[in-house]
């Protein structure tokens, strides 16, 4: 076998490990329903739900992102601009929402929008819609604003950590010296059009990126839509929720048509979405010189009362759902007197699972079997496949590299429920044995990851200076020896970052294993989280051990975040 | 004769950069190539070092046809014209990247060489703190623990000042000559190339190598 061949086995496992599942389930959805994917697009309607569906997705996941970018670019801004005491914090406790899972971002703007709860108490009730709220929803006539807001606010917040990391680096490496000179020039004279002639040209690819990703996040967005906006349907909560009947012949024949058209739609917007994405990262990256953080924001100066003010309530934003939610866990509300009282008895029965068929000990030891495997799986294949694509690349393939580039992007366009659903529909209807393996979620989970890890990997494998090798072959090391010896050691951060990325992503993920697991007795914390909301609240403990659950799930992010951070090359302008 | 180059041929992305390149180098010979930057003295280099295929022509080290044979099996060193230093290892963890195995170190060896170059006494510095004339040194130890037939120097003095650059070349010059160690080195300084080699060639438009003389360290004047 030469080399060549040997080259494109991991790129053959991998578009097959993430095109087989979906094309075996588009396969079924066509048979059951005798409609094209893109005939079915049309059939959208069809659907009682359908409809309200599409449009309610556009227009929250417009508005998320309008918003995220409304609270995100001043923030970016002052932090890009002035000197910070403690910077690295700052970045980090910003970034956090992002690595949150998402049910646990869920849990703790239910904590924090609760009867009783912060925001509740100063007269903004986004749950019932009383008071303001209320009065809000007659005068717009729009009903469920309160949990429409409230889904808006979550989204910001989760993807706020996108326009820091797109745009802050970004305003904080750009020369001073252009700035001053364009200050010196008639065009430049007023704070508004250096804005126009010269920030918003060296700023929109980055903020154009941030405002992109954040659609796709909330277009995509699952557990928050679910939690925060029961009464209203995304396409991917109704195709989570229709999935279950889609796929069998001569029965709920919409649901089939839903879940295919739907999902097409979904992957040609999403996929427009990350190529439009792509060419604009990949313009900001060829863009023109940059100088050091730290010599830019020392020209700028410390920051103003204003910029220290709008920073800190950043930072209570960003953490206020979370101590909200941890809060919630110790603090019971007695239903015979509305009074509430601290304890620790909801930790207590989490971890034993009293309320529960699998414990929250049990359910953290599922996630982290889960998480570990996916991590072997998407890290190999994910280096693998990077590494292979950077051999074309140096190897004066630059055409062919570039279209395995492109395939390897192509999963980024699938969400969690649709990948869950293709295993569901793909794999499980063929192969129904699967359903008693362990490790099946270990397949959804793995087609998530392995994009983010080539993602991450194939810039270091690029930025890796080739002399190194070829220095340790002139010395005689073997191709394997210079793997461990040089390859390795230099990519160590990477590849840390791309480990524990993975794990997190794996322990958060909620849409294909709602889909996969919902209850069993391999239910990871995520599930054991949606199962304990979903359980009616007679027992006053019921929502309090969903919040130590969630919060269980939060602290080891949390710890695998703070290793990533450690290992992180704040270089900027992407993940 | 150490290495014979026959009708070499190379090229990069169509384009030819060498062609039907002719030169022989005799046991412990130092052979200079002088040419401008870009002209395809690197390309030479690199495929006598493996990296580059040639398109037809053979390279034939000590009678062994190198075609076939990767870098690695090749036993040639090559300095680079940036110091080429692991940055997760200090001077003398980079130094031990020598030898494969643990058990093949020889302490002693390396100790010698050290001292011979003028690094021993930074053996524990981190390869941060070196000045681009130290760090030159550590790749030259590090080459010539290797016993290698051959040592390829590709303008790895370029990037030093002007005293450095002659001290170090002299060094190299003696080194070389003391161990029978035959070289190519490659630049584009008149002066550094008189004080380093036993025979100078000049590089022509043509990407043909032609002997064009410039005497150096010996009163011949010789064709390649």
């Amino acid at each position: 076998m030469s080399l060549r061949s040997i080259r494109s086995v991991p790129i053959l496992v991998y578009l097959g490990l993430m095109l087989i599942p979906i094309v075996l389930a588009l396969q079924r959805l066509m048979d059951v329903t005798g409609k094209s994917p893109f005939a079915a697009i049309f059939s959208l309607p069809d659907h009682p739900l359908g409809t309200e569906a599409l449009y309610f997705s556009f227009i929250q996941a417009l508005l998320s992102a309008g918003l995220t970018l409304a609270i995100g670019l001043p923030i970016a801004w002052w932090l890009g601009r002035h000197q910070w005491k403690h910077l690295n914090f700052i970045r980090a406790a910003l970034t956090l929402p992002f690595v949150t899972p998402t049910i646990v971002a869920a849990m703790g703007f239910l904590a924090l929008f609760k009867t009783g709860g912060p925001i509740e108490s100063i007269g903004i009730d986004l749950r019932f819609e009383t008071g303001l709220i209320g009065w809000l929803s007659d005068a717009t006539g729009i009903e469920n604003s309160g949990h429409i807001i409230a889904l808006l606010l979550a989204h910001a917040w989760f993807n706020l950590a996108l326009v820091i990391r797109f745009v802050e680096p970004k305003i904080a490496t750009i020369p001073p010296r252009f700035e001053e000179s364009i200050r010196l020039l008639p065009i430049g004279k007023t704070r508004f059009s250096r804005a126009r002639y010269f920030w918003w040209p060296m700023l929109r690819t980055s903020i154009g990126s941030a405002f992109l990703f954040a659609f796709i996040f909330s277009f995509t967005s699952f557990a928050l839509v679910r939690w925060l906006a029961p009464d209203l349907w995304t396409l991917e909560a109704l195709m989570a929720v229709e999935g279950g009947a889609a796929g069998i012949h001569n029965y709920r024949t919409e649901a089939s048509l839903l879940v295919l058209g739907g999902a097409t739609l979904q992957g040609i917007i999403l996929l427009f979405a990350l190529g439009l994405a792509g060419y604009w990262q990949q313009k900001q990256s060829i863009s023109n010189d940059i100088v050091s953080e730290s010599f830019a924001r020392k020209t700028a100066g410390g920051a103003s009362l204003f910029a220290r003010i709008g920073v800190s309530f950043a930072l209570l934003f960003a953490l206020a759902p979370l101590g909200s939610m941890l809060l919630s866990s110790v603090r019971i509300r007695d239903r015979t007197n509305e009074s509430y009282r601290w304890s620790t008895e909801a930790w207590d029965i989490a971890l034993t699972g009293d309320l529960t068929y699998v414990s929250a000990a049990d359910a953290l030891a599922n996630s982290i079997v889960y998480a570990i495997a996916c991590m072997v799986v998407s890290v190999l294949l994910g280096y693998a496949v990077a590494s292979s694509i950077h051999a074309l690349e140096s190897g004066g393939k630059k055409k062919t590299a570039i279209m395995v580039d492109l395939l390897s992007m192509l999963p980024l366009a699938l969400s969690g429920v649709m990948v869950g659903l293709g295993v569901l529909l793909g794999v499980l209807k063929v192969w129904p044995e699967l359903f008693q393996w362990y490790g099946l979620p270990i397949i959804p989970h793995a087609m998530l990851t392995t994009p983010f890890v080539i993602r991450i990997l194939l810039p270091a494998l690029r930025s890796l200076d080739s002399s190194y090798d070829e220095t340790a072959a002139m010395l005689g090391h073997s191709q394997f020896q210079r793997f461990l010896k040089v390859r390795i050691p230099l990519m160590k951060s990477s590849l840390v970052v791309a480990a524990t990325l993975s794990i997190a992503f794996s322990l958060g993920e909620f849409g294909a294993s709602w889909i996969l697991l919902r209850s069993g007795s391999w239910d990871t914390l995520p599930i054991l989280v949606d199962q304990l909301m979903a359980r009616p609240k007679y027992f006053e403990l019921v929502e309090p051990v969903a919040m130590a659950t969630a919060s269980i799930l939060m602290m080891v992010t949390f710890v695998l975040f703070i290793i990533t951070e450690r290992f992180r090359e704040h270089q900027g302008g992407g993940f | 004769m150490t290495i014979e180059i026959q009708s070499l041929t190379l090229s990069y992305d169509a384009n030819i950069i060498v062609q039907r390149c002719n030169l022989t180098l005799a046991e412990g010979e130092i052979l200079v190539i002088l040419g401008p930057s870009g002209c395809g003295k690197t390309t030479l280099l690199r495929a006598i070092a493996g990296f580059v295929k040639p398109d037809e022509g053979t390279i034939r080290l000590n009678g062994r046809n190198l075609n076939q044979i990767k870098p690695e099996d090749r036993n040639i060193g090559m300095l680079f014209q940036r110091p080429v230093l692991f940055p997760h290892k200090d001077v003398l963890g980079n130094i031990l990247f020598a030898y494969q195995k643990k058990k093949d170190r020889d302490m002693e060896k390396v100790n010698e060489i050290m001292k011979d170059i003028g690094i021993y006494t930074m053996k524990n510095q981190s390869i941060e703190t070196l000045s681009g004339g130290e760090s030159q040194r550590v790749v030259l130890a590090r080459a010539l623990l290797t016993n290698p037939e051959l040592l390829l120097l590709d303008e790895p003095l370029s990037s030093l000042d002007l005293s450095v650059r002659r001290q170090l070349a002299s060094e190299i010059r003696t080194t070389l000559k003391s161990k029978n160690i035959a070289a190519i080195h490659v630049t584009h300084d008149h002066e550094e190339a008189a004080i380093i080699g036993d025979r100078i060639i000049e590089w022509n438009e043509l990407h043909l190598l032609e002997s064009v003389l410039i005497q150096a360290n010996t009163d011949e004047t010789t064709s390649g």
